[in-house]
């Protein structure tokens, strides 16, 4: 059932596809080759793989997130190829790795609670790989950002796979200890309060991104990785409190930031007025805007967008990674763009539901992080793009150019996926009319 | 844990909707202050990437190419200052003027006309490519107006047309620029108070003081109460009108004469009597006949065009505004604020010269894409009647007789018959305006043409030699 939804769902992603590729391929082929058909058979291909193998593997995962995340990725990648044909080439293989790994967990990660089990030896290793990229971590195009690790010949960003890796050990090591940090022993205006010794995982996450930032120089991944813990505490506690405890503490450290870090300092002052130095500092944001600006409604059509120099660059610099959204909608407009958001509101939207569908505390704490993680990575670079908040360098998730972003999000589609098949597949054998109630229910009020 | 992911989820939305509306905001609301922030080079570029069509003269002499650069295109103009005011610019930082503004969707191929061959260029996904536009200016004519006005060394103007179907084959504005330099000179261009940015020939009003006789002599003629050989008395030079003396040129006394006598010497007491007779209705509708009040038809852009007429406080007058006898008078001999161009001038010799019938005045002959295949082709039109065929050939007359033997001897050739009339017009604080007004050959006219020269010699014959200069050069001898 949900399989056949899901190849239904699958037929407009495909048409979809094909004709914005043939689009960009109208409007450009006197700069690029003919090989934009190739990209519609290899997003069948891909598609039609994931198919059977969920059919096989987990077919009673939700019918709607491979469609989804497929849209997105051929998005990214017909923005990408209409950019620079090579390093869409370089995407589609990343794409197939990311499939790869999506295909492992699938097939040999099913019984996925048995993370739960190695959830200190997972998170040890998501730090680990945090503390590697801050001593040893690169900065290969000078963006004053080091959050690249070489390994061999290859540039990774580890961040991006110990984002999963945290995420994991919160949702097992913060089910464990649900009951213990809901405990309330004072009221702040009102507001219960856990007692002040509760409070060290807090502080210690709190730390860790504080240490992120100041190593890594960068506000994206940090602040991902302490926004992913407030929504998590906040789940396994119901306590409005963590989250207002960490906002606080996160605007001290911002202000800190602010005063100390030239790099923070200056995301703050660009947001504030991109244009008094709009020559230099100001230069990227100001032409983000110019081209979001340019989209208007419907945008400039595909290819057809003033989204690169006579010399091939593109105007607004890193147009292919972080800013691939001023692209989109410079060329797909209002339209095209607002529907890029909902697309990823959708995805949200699938993965609380999954969370709020899942039948044990680590399923649900996984699943609400994971789309809590997917949410806030999608707000901070899109706010940051179009000047709603201060820019903060992130990927836009399974659209960015980038490697390790397109497999660790693959990575974590697949452990959604996961999720929602034991949820399914438990409810079609005890029989789909009697929806059990929900025992999460039951523990919330645990005080 | 359900309640709190739910939140989570409305908190989601909450964000997504600050996107959501951030995202209106930048692509609807704020777009066109962001299309019009200076630093958004965007438009700019698009511009410059379009290989832009070439603008020739009648003999196919490149006036405006592109050098082409890492794919980006940049406006060369063979001629220099050649006709720079009349071609205009089309740069990055200043704008666009001239031809250059006013033909630009055909000079980059977006007008409808191109844009329908282009269709299959388009879809096979070549450049956009500019239309060509071939003018009907003759270089020849062209280079003698502007080294005659440039060998003077001093502002002034030269516009001339074809009699038979008002083309312009000469626009000529001095002190000129090299488009090629715009960039360097901007700024001294600007501030030069001899203002070389401007085009004299359409933007520049002058007083016309006697070469706007004609008109007046075609109110008169057509009027039925003068004809070449009505006679006057003038035994002081001078003229009483209302308390409001009216000179002649150094109050110089003509006695009993002829009304072609007082044309050919220019007599303003006979002009300003005759303007009083007439009325200032009939001079009012002569002026509206020959186009006053009225912006030519010009391809250039309206805003580079000024309207001739009778201005107050710096504006166009009401054509209607009731004026006192002294001002009838003095606007019959061409002053009382009466402001033309030299087109203007140039437009209503062209008239006199094809038997009453002014044509609308032109520029662009062609337009042609680059196979030279021509997309649109301008056919000359009438544009008015001002006044009947027998009065211009009696005008005909009198002009010839200015030239053989009243003021405008200094355009006397001896290879054709050129027919004219001359203006000084005094302009209080500096030399006067020298105009001569006319057309060749008088017998069977081809080139009207008007010559305006600021600050002119107290004779006031700069303008004759270098009407016949112009004239020669455009009858090709």
């Amino acid at each position: 059932m949900e399989r056949r939804r899901e190849l239904v769902s699958f037929l407009p992603v495909l048409l979809l596809t094909v004709v914005g590729f043939a689009s960009v391929y109208a409007a450009r082929s006197s700069q690029i080759g003919a090989g934009s058909l190739g990209y519609g058979l290899l997003f069948l291909g891909i598609f039609l793989v994931i198919h059977v193998i969920l059919r096989l593997a987990a077919p009673h995962a939700d019918p709607l997130l491979m469609p989804i995340t497929g849209l997105l990725a051929a998005l990214g990648i017909m923005m990408i190829y209409r950019i620079d044909p090579a390093l869409a080439a370089a995407q589609a293989t990343w794409l197939l790795v990311g499939v790869g790994l999506f295909a492992a967990i699938i097939f040999f990660l099913r019984d996925y609670r048995k993370l739960d089990d190695y959830i200190y030896v997972l998170g040890l290793a998501g730090v680990l790989l945090l503390a590697v990229t801050a001593v040893a971590g690169q900065d290969p195009n000078n963006s004053g950002v080091r959050l690249w690790l070489k390994i061999g010949g290859m540039s990774i960003q580890p961040g991006e796979f110990s984002k999963i890796l945290i995420t994991i050990f919160l949702a097992g090591y913060l089910h464990s200890k649900r009951e213990l940090l809901s405990t309330t022993t004072w009221h702040l205006a009102g507001i219960p309060m856990p007692p002040v010794k509760h409070l060290g995982p807090l502080l210690t996450v709190w730390g860790m991104s504080f240490g992120m930032l100041l190593l890594m120089n960068d506000l994206g991944p940090s602040l991902l990785l302490f926004g992913i813990f407030l929504a998590m505490i906040y789940v396994a506690t119901n306590r409005l409190s963590y989250p207002g405890i960490g906002l606080v503490l996160m605007s001290a450290a911002g202000l800190v930031a602010y005063f100390t870090k030239a790099v923070v300092h200056l995301r703050v002052d660009i947001w504030i007025n991109p244009w008094t130095d709009i020559q230099s500092k100001g230069y990227q944001l100001a032409q983000s805007l110019f081209a979001i600006g340019d989209g208007g409604l419907f945008g400039t059509g595909l290819g057809k967008g003033y989204l690169l120099l006579a010399n091939g660059r593109p105007v607004v610099p890193a147009l292919h990674t972080d800013f691939i959204f001023s692209a989109i909608a410079e060329e797909l407009g209002l339209v095209g763009a607002s529907g890029l958001i909902i697309l990823f509101l959708l995805l949200c939207h699938r993965g609380f539901k999954i969370a709020i569908h899942a039948e044990d505390g680590f399923s649900k704490l996984l699943a609400a992080g994971i789309a809590a993680g997917f949410g806030l990575q999608t707000f901070f670079i899109l706010g940051g793009v179009m000047k709603l908040i201060p820019l903060t360098g992130i990927t836009l998730p399974f659209v960015s150019y980038g490697g390790s972003s397109i497999v660790a999000n693959f990575a974590s589609l697949a452990l959604l996926i996961l999720i929602s098949n034991r949820t399914n597949s438990a409810r079609a054998g005890t029989g789909r009319s009697a929806a059990r109630p929900l025992p999460a229910a039951s523990s919330e009020g645990a005080a | 844990m359900n309640g709190p992911i739910r939140r989570l989820f409305y908190a989601t939305v909450a964000l997504f909707a600050a996107l959501l509306g951030m995202l209106a905001y930048q692509q609807v609301v704020n777009a066109s202050s962001l299309a019009n922030n200076p630093y958004n080079t965007r438009k700019v570029y698009a511009q410059m990437s379009i290989d832009r069509g070439l603008i020739l003269a009648s003999d196919g002499t490149e006036l405006a190419k592109n050098r082409e650069e890492n794919g980006l295109y940049y406006r060369v103009y063979p001629q220099g200052d050649l006709a720079s005011p009349l071609l205009g610019y089309n740069d990055v930082k200043y704008g666009q003027t001239g031809l250059e503004h006013s033909e630009n969707d055909y000079l980059t191929g977006t007008a409808d006309e191109v844009e329908l061959t282009n269709f299959f260029d388009m879809l096979s996904g070549k450049q956009q490519i500019g239309a060509n536009i071939k003018l009907t200016l003759d270089p020849k004519v062209q280079r003698t107006a502007l080294s005659d006005l440039q060998n003077l060394g001093k502002r002034g103007s030269v516009v001339a047309l074809d009699v038979r179907t008002g083309a312009v084959l000469a626009m000529a504005s001095t002190p000129t620029y090299d488009l090629n330099n715009l960039d360097a000179d901007w700024n001294q261009l600007n501030q030069d108070p001899n203002g070389p940015l401007l085009n004299r020939a359409t933007e520049g009003l002058y007083t016309p003081g006697s070469a706007f006789k004609l008109v007046t002599t075609a109110a008169a003629l057509e009027s039925g109460d003068f004809n070449p050989d009505s006679k006057f008395n003038d035994e002081k030079g001078t003229l009483n009108v209302n308390g409001n003396i009216i000179h002649n040129w150094r109050d110089q006394p003509f006695g009993e004469h002829t009304f072609a006598e007082a044309f050919a010497q220019s007599i303003n007491t006979t002009f300003a009597q005759v303007g009083e007779k007439l009325g200032q209705d009939k001079l009012v509708e002569y002026q509206q006949k020959f186009g006053l009040y009225e912006k030519p038809p010009l391809e250039l852009p309206p805003d580079e065009i000024a309207i001739s007429g009778r201005y107050e406080n710096g504006s166009l007058a009401s054509p209607g505004a009731g004026l006192d006898p002294v001002q009838v008078a003095w606007m019959a001999i061409g002053q009382e604020n009466l402001q033309v161009t030299p087109l203007q001038m140039a437009m209503i010799a062209q008239a006199i010269g094809n038997g009453g019938v002014m044509m609308k005045p032109y520029v662009v002959d062609s337009i042609m894409d680059r196979d030279s295949t021509v997309i649109k082709q301008t056919s000359p039109s009438g544009w008015k009647q001002p006044i009947r065929p027998d009065t211009a050939k009696t005008m005909t007359d009198l002009m010839v007789k200015v030239v053989n033997d009243g003021t405008g001897f200094g355009a006397r050739s001896d290879k054709v018959q050129i027919a004219g009339k001359t203006g000084t017009a005094e302009v209080s604080g500096r030399g006067p305006n020298a105009w001569f007004v006319g057309f060749a050959p008088a017998q069977d006219p081809k080139v009207a043409v008007a010559v305006v020269v600021e600050n002119a010699d107290e004779s006031g014959h700069d303008s004759s030699p270098i009407a016949r200069d112009v004239l020669l050069a455009a009858l090709g001898m």
